[in-house]
Protein backbone atom coordinates (compact mmCIF):
# COMPACT_ATOMS: atom_id res chain seq x y z
CA UNK A 1 0.00 0.00 0.00
CA UNK A 2 2.55 2.61 1.11
CA UNK A 3 4.97 1.55 -2.00
CA UNK A 4 2.17 2.23 -4.56
CA UNK A 5 1.32 5.30 -2.95
CA UNK A 6 5.40 6.35 -3.33
CA UNK A 7 5.56 4.83 -6.54
CA UNK A 8 2.66 7.62 -7.70
CA UNK A 9 4.32 10.13 -6.06
CA UNK A 10 7.47 9.90 -8.33
CA UNK A 11 5.66 8.63 -11.13
CA UNK A 12 3.52 12.36 -11.09
CA UNK A 13 7.10 13.96 -10.80
CA UNK A 14 7.97 12.02 -13.66
CA UNK A 15 5.67 12.48 -15.54
CA UNK A 16 6.01 16.51 -15.40
CA UNK A 17 9.51 16.42 -15.70
CA UNK A 18 8.73 14.56 -19.15
CA UNK A 19 5.93 16.56 -20.46
CA UNK A 20 8.37 19.67 -19.76
CA UNK A 21 11.08 17.89 -22.01
CA UNK A 22 8.67 17.11 -24.64
CA UNK A 23 7.73 20.65 -24.82
CA UNK A 24 11.08 22.10 -24.69
CA UNK A 25 12.48 19.73 -27.17
CA UNK A 26 9.37 20.69 -29.32
CA UNK A 27 10.42 24.00 -29.39
CA UNK A 28 13.99 23.85 -29.70
CA UNK A 29 13.46 22.07 -32.79
CA UNK A 30 10.81 24.45 -34.16
CA UNK A 31 12.93 27.44 -33.23
CA UNK A 32 16.16 25.91 -35.14
CA UNK A 33 14.39 24.91 -38.34
CA UNK A 34 12.64 28.63 -38.36
CA UNK A 35 16.26 29.94 -37.76
CA UNK A 36 17.93 27.60 -40.24
CA UNK A 37 14.95 28.40 -42.77
CA UNK A 38 13.35 25.19 -42.96
CA UNK A 39 10.24 26.20 -41.57
CA UNK A 40 8.73 29.85 -43.13
CA UNK A 41 7.10 30.01 -39.94
CA UNK A 42 7.68 29.50 -35.94
CA UNK A 43 5.93 26.90 -33.96
CA UNK A 44 5.75 27.38 -30.21
CA UNK A 45 4.26 24.84 -28.26
CA UNK A 46 2.64 25.05 -24.66
CA UNK A 47 0.28 23.46 -22.54
CA UNK A 48 -3.48 25.18 -21.93
CA UNK A 49 -6.13 23.92 -20.16
CA UNK A 50 -7.51 21.45 -22.76
CA UNK A 51 -11.33 20.28 -23.55
CA UNK A 52 -12.56 18.67 -20.24
CA UNK A 53 -14.79 15.99 -22.43
CA UNK A 54 -12.10 14.90 -24.46
CA UNK A 55 -11.06 12.59 -20.71
CA UNK A 56 -9.09 9.51 -21.07
CA UNK A 57 -7.52 7.19 -18.47
CA UNK A 58 -4.19 9.15 -18.83
CA UNK A 59 -5.44 12.61 -18.44
CA UNK A 60 -4.34 15.08 -15.83
CA UNK A 61 -6.61 16.66 -13.19
CA UNK A 62 -6.22 20.47 -14.78
CA UNK A 63 -4.14 21.13 -17.59
CA UNK A 64 -4.75 18.81 -20.51
CA UNK A 65 -4.12 20.76 -24.07
CA UNK A 66 -0.93 20.66 -26.16
CA UNK A 67 -1.33 24.03 -27.91
CA UNK A 68 0.66 25.10 -30.81
CA UNK A 69 0.70 28.62 -31.55
CA UNK A 70 1.81 29.61 -34.98
CA UNK A 71 3.40 33.15 -35.22
CA UNK A 72 2.87 33.52 -38.98
CA UNK A 73 1.76 37.50 -38.30
CA UNK A 74 -1.07 36.93 -40.42
CA UNK A 75 -4.95 34.96 -39.24
CA UNK A 76 -4.21 31.33 -40.70
CA UNK A 77 -6.47 29.52 -42.59
CA UNK A 78 -8.63 27.02 -41.42
CA UNK A 79 -6.64 24.40 -44.19
CA UNK A 80 -3.34 25.26 -42.80
CA UNK A 81 -4.66 25.15 -39.38
CA UNK A 82 -5.99 22.02 -40.49
CA UNK A 83 -2.92 20.62 -42.13
CA UNK A 84 -0.52 21.02 -39.07
CA UNK A 85 -3.14 18.88 -36.62
CA UNK A 86 -2.69 16.43 -39.32
CA UNK A 87 1.08 16.28 -39.52
CA UNK A 88 0.77 15.92 -35.28
CA UNK A 89 -2.09 13.38 -35.08
CA UNK A 90 -0.69 10.88 -38.13
CA UNK A 91 2.70 10.85 -35.96
CA UNK A 92 1.35 7.97 -34.19
CA UNK A 93 4.81 8.01 -32.05
CA UNK A 94 3.88 11.54 -30.91
CA UNK A 95 0.05 10.74 -30.17
CA UNK A 96 0.81 8.14 -28.10
CA UNK A 97 3.62 10.33 -25.78
CA UNK A 98 0.97 13.04 -25.57
CA UNK A 99 -1.80 10.46 -24.27
CA UNK A 100 0.28 8.87 -21.92
CA UNK A 101 1.80 12.08 -20.30
CA UNK A 102 -1.90 13.28 -19.44
CA UNK A 103 -2.50 15.40 -22.33
CA UNK A 104 -6.24 14.80 -24.38
CA UNK A 105 -6.51 17.87 -26.16
CA UNK A 106 -4.35 18.87 -29.29
CA UNK A 107 -4.80 22.68 -30.22
CA UNK A 108 -3.65 24.80 -33.12
CA UNK A 109 -3.76 28.44 -32.86
CA UNK A 110 -2.52 31.29 -34.94
CA UNK A 111 -0.64 34.35 -33.36
CA UNK A 112 -3.65 36.26 -34.96
CA UNK A 113 -7.36 36.47 -34.83
CA UNK A 114 -9.70 34.06 -32.53
CA UNK A 115 -9.93 31.17 -34.92
CA UNK A 116 -8.24 27.63 -33.77
CA UNK A 117 -8.52 24.10 -34.09
CA UNK A 118 -8.60 21.45 -31.87
CA UNK A 119 -8.50 17.50 -31.31
CA UNK A 120 -9.56 14.76 -29.44
CA UNK A 121 -6.15 12.75 -29.08
CA UNK A 122 -7.80 9.44 -27.86
CA UNK A 123 -9.81 9.26 -31.44
CA UNK A 124 -6.06 9.00 -33.27
CA UNK A 125 -4.59 6.10 -31.34
CA UNK A 126 -6.25 2.58 -29.71
CA UNK A 127 -5.81 2.70 -26.56
CA UNK A 128 -6.17 -0.74 -24.30
CA UNK A 129 -9.08 -1.48 -22.17
CA UNK A 130 -6.99 -2.17 -18.99
CA UNK A 131 -10.11 -3.17 -16.81
CA UNK A 132 -9.78 -5.94 -18.47
CA UNK A 133 -9.91 -9.63 -17.24
CA UNK A 134 -6.93 -10.64 -20.38
CA UNK A 135 -3.65 -11.86 -20.06
CA UNK A 136 -1.47 -9.46 -22.23
CA UNK B 1 -46.88 -23.25 59.03
CA UNK B 2 -47.94 -23.70 55.42
CA UNK B 3 -48.30 -20.25 54.38
CA UNK B 4 -44.52 -19.61 55.84
CA UNK B 5 -43.38 -21.77 53.33
CA UNK B 6 -45.04 -20.66 50.95
CA UNK B 7 -44.12 -17.08 51.36
CA UNK B 8 -40.83 -18.12 51.46
CA UNK B 9 -41.14 -20.11 47.92
CA UNK B 10 -42.58 -17.16 46.71
CA UNK B 11 -39.78 -14.71 47.89
CA UNK B 12 -37.02 -17.29 46.27
CA UNK B 13 -38.59 -17.45 43.02
CA UNK B 14 -39.03 -13.55 42.84
CA UNK B 15 -34.88 -13.03 43.90
CA UNK B 16 -34.16 -15.92 41.43
CA UNK B 17 -36.24 -13.93 38.95
CA UNK B 18 -34.67 -10.62 39.49
CA UNK B 19 -31.51 -12.56 39.26
CA UNK B 20 -32.43 -13.45 35.58
CA UNK B 21 -33.54 -10.07 34.79
CA UNK B 22 -30.82 -8.15 35.91
CA UNK B 23 -28.10 -10.93 33.95
CA UNK B 24 -30.24 -10.55 31.21
CA UNK B 25 -29.69 -6.82 30.73
CA UNK B 26 -26.25 -6.92 31.22
CA UNK B 27 -25.64 -9.06 28.57
CA UNK B 28 -27.77 -6.95 26.37
CA UNK B 29 -25.64 -4.39 27.37
CA UNK B 30 -22.40 -5.46 26.52
CA UNK B 31 -20.44 -4.83 23.60
CA UNK B 32 -20.75 -7.98 21.33
CA UNK B 33 -16.99 -7.56 20.36
CA UNK B 34 -16.37 -10.72 17.96
CA UNK B 35 -19.45 -9.00 15.86
CA UNK B 36 -17.24 -5.50 15.17
CA UNK B 37 -14.18 -7.93 14.76
CA UNK B 38 -15.75 -10.23 11.72
CA UNK B 39 -16.85 -6.71 9.85
CA UNK B 40 -13.34 -5.61 10.13
CA UNK B 41 -12.38 -8.63 8.82
CA UNK B 42 -14.48 -8.59 6.06
CA UNK B 43 -13.97 -4.87 5.32
CA UNK B 44 -10.42 -6.05 5.33
CA UNK B 45 -10.29 -8.37 3.25
CA UNK B 46 -12.92 -6.58 0.40
CA UNK B 47 -10.07 -3.66 1.18
CA UNK B 48 -7.46 -6.24 -0.28
CA UNK B 49 -9.14 -7.62 -3.34
CA UNK B 50 -10.35 -3.83 -4.79
CA UNK B 51 -6.29 -3.28 -4.17
CA UNK B 52 -5.31 -6.62 -5.98
CA UNK B 53 -7.79 -5.90 -8.61
CA UNK B 54 -6.48 -2.21 -8.88
CA UNK B 55 -2.89 -3.20 -9.12
CA UNK B 56 -3.25 -5.25 -12.24
CA UNK B 57 -4.92 -2.36 -14.18
CA UNK B 58 -2.22 0.10 -12.86
CA UNK B 59 0.84 -2.45 -13.70
CA UNK B 60 -1.28 -2.70 -17.03
CA UNK B 61 -1.26 0.94 -17.50
CA UNK B 62 2.81 1.67 -16.46
CA UNK B 63 3.51 -1.39 -18.63
CA UNK B 64 1.38 0.34 -21.37
CA UNK B 65 2.79 4.06 -20.62
CA UNK B 66 7.16 2.83 -20.28
CA UNK B 67 6.80 1.46 -23.76
CA UNK B 68 5.34 4.73 -24.96
CA UNK B 69 8.28 6.65 -23.18
CA UNK B 70 10.96 4.11 -24.98
CA UNK B 71 10.34 5.51 -28.44
CA UNK B 72 12.27 7.93 -29.69
CA UNK B 73 10.10 11.44 -31.51
CA UNK B 74 11.70 13.23 -34.44
CA UNK B 75 10.55 16.83 -33.85
CA UNK B 76 12.40 17.91 -36.61
CA UNK B 77 10.62 16.04 -39.73
CA UNK B 78 7.09 17.08 -37.44
CA UNK B 79 8.35 20.56 -37.95
CA UNK B 80 9.81 19.86 -41.64
CA UNK B 81 6.78 18.02 -42.52
CA UNK B 82 4.21 20.77 -40.96
CA UNK B 83 5.69 23.07 -43.95
CA UNK B 84 6.97 20.61 -46.93
CA UNK B 85 5.29 17.51 -47.35
CA UNK B 86 2.31 19.12 -49.12
CA UNK B 87 4.21 20.30 -52.48
CA UNK B 88 6.57 17.30 -52.03
CA UNK B 89 3.50 14.91 -52.26
CA UNK B 90 1.73 16.44 -54.71
CA UNK B 91 5.03 16.33 -57.25
CA UNK B 92 5.50 12.53 -56.33
CA UNK B 93 1.62 11.51 -56.61
CA UNK B 94 1.58 13.19 -59.88
CA UNK B 95 5.19 11.48 -60.99
CA UNK B 96 4.67 7.97 -59.49
CA UNK B 97 1.11 7.44 -60.50
CA UNK B 98 1.01 3.89 -61.98
CA UNK B 99 -1.17 5.03 -64.71
CA UNK B 100 2.32 6.35 -65.93
CA UNK B 101 3.43 2.91 -66.23
CA UNK B 102 0.40 1.23 -68.49
CA UNK B 103 3.38 -0.29 -70.96
CA UNK B 104 5.15 -2.12 -68.57
CA UNK B 105 3.67 -4.35 -65.93
CA UNK B 106 6.78 -4.74 -63.67
CA UNK B 107 6.88 -0.86 -63.27
CA UNK B 108 3.26 -0.57 -63.17
CA UNK B 109 3.70 -3.34 -60.00
CA UNK B 110 6.22 -0.82 -58.37
CA UNK B 111 4.32 2.03 -58.76
CA UNK B 112 1.42 1.00 -57.49
CA UNK B 113 3.02 -0.35 -54.66
CA UNK B 114 4.87 2.98 -54.31
CA UNK B 115 1.59 5.27 -54.56
CA UNK B 116 -0.22 2.96 -51.95
CA UNK B 117 3.14 4.12 -49.53
CA UNK B 118 3.25 7.69 -50.55
CA UNK B 119 -0.68 8.32 -49.96
CA UNK B 120 -0.23 6.49 -46.87
CA UNK B 121 2.51 8.78 -45.63
CA UNK B 122 1.89 12.19 -47.12
CA UNK B 123 2.26 14.02 -44.00
CA UNK B 124 5.90 12.69 -43.46
CA UNK B 125 8.64 14.09 -45.36
CA UNK B 126 11.40 11.84 -44.35
CA UNK B 127 9.52 8.92 -45.77
CA UNK B 128 8.66 10.64 -48.86
CA UNK B 129 11.78 11.61 -49.27
CA UNK B 130 12.62 7.67 -48.93
CA UNK B 131 10.47 6.91 -51.65
CA UNK B 132 11.48 9.87 -53.82
CA UNK B 133 14.71 7.86 -53.86
CA UNK B 134 13.53 4.29 -54.47
CA UNK B 135 11.40 5.71 -57.29
CA UNK B 136 14.51 7.28 -58.57
CA UNK B 137 16.03 3.76 -58.70
CA UNK B 138 12.80 1.57 -59.20
CA UNK B 139 11.30 3.73 -62.01
CA UNK B 140 14.08 5.86 -63.68
CA UNK B 141 11.91 8.98 -62.94
CA UNK B 142 14.03 12.21 -63.32
CA UNK B 143 12.68 14.36 -60.21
Amino acid sequence: MFSNTWNAIVDWFRDRSERNKLIRSFNESARDSFVAGIAPTLLKAKISKGESSYRHQFSNWLNTGFRIQAFTGRELSKDELVYIGKVILNDSVLVRRLIVLGWDTLEIHGDKGQYGCRWQLKDYIPLPNFNENTNE
Amino acid sequence: MKTLMNDTIILDSLKVVNNVLLNTTETNQTINWWFWVSILQFIFIVYLLLSKKNELKVNRKQKFKSESLKQNIDFDNIINSSFHSISLYDELKVKCHPDRFTTDKGKNAIAESLFQEITKNKTNVKKLLELKEEAKNKLNINF
